[in-house]
């Protein structure tokens, strides 16, 4: 069983901007820190680079690249003292423990697949997003993906996924993601807002802390206005359709609830649908680990963090997308703080004063106040399953359609997420729910709504897994049971 | 810009080619190819979603290996990628 038995002062989970400076300060404030990250770089889904240098990158000009240099620089600098180890490719399958904390860890490249077990006196926890569904005629056609999948494939590959892209959904993932894709000299058929997101100026009061968000989103509309780009707002995608793969899209005009206004659709013809509703935080490891958890202003779940980062479990710390979707920005100030307080619990003299982890702090106040305000403004809103017939596949690897489920919920006393999966099998494949629990939340919810509690605990009964990334029963037998022979069969 | 010597693999035999560090989905889709796995139950067509190792619908066979995630997977020269038809267990059906 490999299992290193000297326990890091800190494993950090997650090396995207919030992780990574929460690895370096850590580090610099002279813990021993544990660096865990999936991807074969460091970066996370914003700073997503190519593994091998000489793929060119798209979107480098955005301006906090810088910052993030900068981490790196220094994360290299602490592995040359021995006080950072980096483990790349791999991921944390579950966490364990009141301190010290079990991680069991798997690799996450081509396979065979190997397991290792690390222990650890204090955790971060900075797992990051991923793009929140909501399900359409037709969105399980090939050529529809997520907008995360369309950054993913341009940053981290250079490759361009289409000839010509239609971005859809809502927030300002669709400008970014048209962006890259015009920046790598894509085509993009146009941006369609289901929102109206001009109502963020009603919001005004609270965006003073956006300031420095603006020259992204300035430079994304000049890009796109450059590029004559058409921005539909208040327009959704009503069905996508081609044979055995996506080869046009339908679009309407809706109204604040998202219903549609007219009879009429527009056809826009593309061979990518980009789409994106908002971002699920990966918060299975702090539910796991049986921290606090709380409804976030996006309506997913997040974990309750005190102003050190600190989580209700002692010694466990949180910082980006776990505790709210936030943004890039947001998640360097949390994990900056997270790094301090880390270290500070192993008895450490922070590397960050008092001065600049009060300003930091300060940033995090303002920034989550914007971040709550782009929340209300890219809400999701009912309208969205109008043309959702019961045909419409809603869990895709169980391949369960939205009529069974709307069975489950009407006559066979589904309430929530978890009895829908128990009733339906909806949830219960390789994704594990995480692409459609958001989805079949709100369908039960439709019925009767529930209290603020009903809603955190229905979410938290999805995010209940007890391994968090798959790994195959004979990997586990050779890790836990070195030895013994598994019977022919 | 250069890039570095092209690897070569191959989809259900069709040779491709890649750059080493691109994933096996975006060497796919660079060839134009969007879809390479049917579903379990209906015989579905699909092909990246999430694009980012979470939503386990780009599986792949990798040189015999069912069940490899396309998106999260790097290529190598050599590989010989096969299109998966459900469980990819086909041998044992």
């Amino acid at each position: 069983m490999a299992t290193s038995n000297k326990p890091v002062d800190v494993a950090v989970i997650g090396s995207g901007p919030a992780g990574m400076a929460a690895a370096v300060v850590a580090g610099e404030s002279g813990a021993s820190v544990l660096l865990i990250d999936a991807s074969g770089r460091a970066g996370g889904q914003f700073y997503r680079r190519p593994t091998n240098p000489l793929v060119p990158v798209a979107g480098r000009s955005l301006h906090k690249w810088a910052l993030f240099d900068d981490l790196e620089v220094r994360a290299e600098n602490l592995s040359r003292h021995g006080m950072l180890t980096t483990m790349r490719s791999t991921m944390v399958w579950s966490a364990e423990g009141t301190g010290p904390f079990q991680i069991q860890t798997r690799t996450n490249s081509r396979p065979p697949e190997r397991l290792e077990t690390v222990v650890a006196t204090t955790l971060v926890i900075a797992t990051g997003a991923f793009d929140r569904h909501l399900p359409f005629p037709g969105w399980e056609l090939p050529g529809v993906m997520s907008c995360g999948a369309v950054q993913a494939l341009v940053k981290g590959s250079g490759v361009l996924p289409g000839q010509r892209i239609l971005v859809a959904g809502t927030g300002p993932i669709l400008l970014a993601v048209a962006a890259t894709v015009l920046e790598a000299g894509g085509s993009v058929a146009a941006v369609v807002e289901a929102n109206s997101p001009e109502r963020l100026l009603v919001r005004a009061h609270r965006l003073t802390g956006a300031l420095d968000k603006s020259p992204d989103l300035a430079r994304y509309i000049a890009l796109l206005a450059r590029h004559r780009v058409p921005y539909l707002r208040r327009h959704r995608v009503i069905a996508a359709q081609g044979k055995g793969q996506l080869d046009f899209v339908e679009v309407a005009k809706v109204d604040r609830d998202w219903h549609q206004t007219s009879e009429d659709s527009r056809v826009i013809t593309c061979d990518v649908l980009a789409i994106g509703f908002g971002f699920t935080a990966s918060t299975e490891l702090l539910v796991q680990l049986n921290a606090e958890m709380c409804v976030s202003g996006d309506g997913g779940l997040a974990v309750n963090v005190d102003s050190h980062q600190g989580t209700s479990v002692v010694g466990v710390f949180a910082c980006g997308e776990t505790t709210g979707v936030g943004g890039a920005d947001l998640a360097l100030a949390e994990g900056m703080i997270a790094g301090a307080s880390a270290a500070q619990k192993l008895g450490l003299a922070s590397r960050l004063g008092r001065r600049e982890l009060e300003v930091a702090k300060r940033r995090v106040r303002r920034l989550r106040n914007v971040a709550d305000a782009f929340s209300s403004t890219f809400a999701t809103h009912n309208g969205w399953t109008d043309q959702v017939g019961d045909n419409t596949t809603i869990c895709r690897c169980e391949e369960v359609r939205a009529g069974t489920i709307r069975n489950a919920v009407d006559h066979l006393g589904a309430v929530d997420v978890r009895s829908v999966k128990l009733t339906t099998r909806a949830g219960m494949g390789w994704c594990q729910g995480r692409v459609c629990s958001y989805a079949i939340n709100l369908m039960c919810s439709r019925k009767a709504v529930p209290t603020p509690e009903g809603q955190r605990d229905a979410l938290l009964a999805a995010e209940r897994r007890p391994m968090t990334a798959p790994v195959t029963l004979g990997t586990l037998a050779q890790h836990f049971a070195p030895g013994v022979e598994p019977p022919d069969c | 810009m250069a890039k570095e010597t092209t690897i070569s693999l191959t989809l259900d035999g069709i040779p491709l080619t890649a750059y080493p560090g691109q994933t096996l989905a975006a060497v796919l889709m660079s060839n134009g190819i969007r879809s390479w796995r049917t579903t379990r139950f209906e015989y579905q067509p699909r092909g990246v979603l999430c694009g980012i190792g979470v939503c386990f619908d780009c599986l792949i066979t990798l040189n015999g290996m069912p069940n490899v995630r396309a998106c999260t997977t790097e290529a190598s020269n050599g590989d010989e990628l096969n299109s998966q038809l459900g469980t990819g267990h086909g041998h044992f059906e």
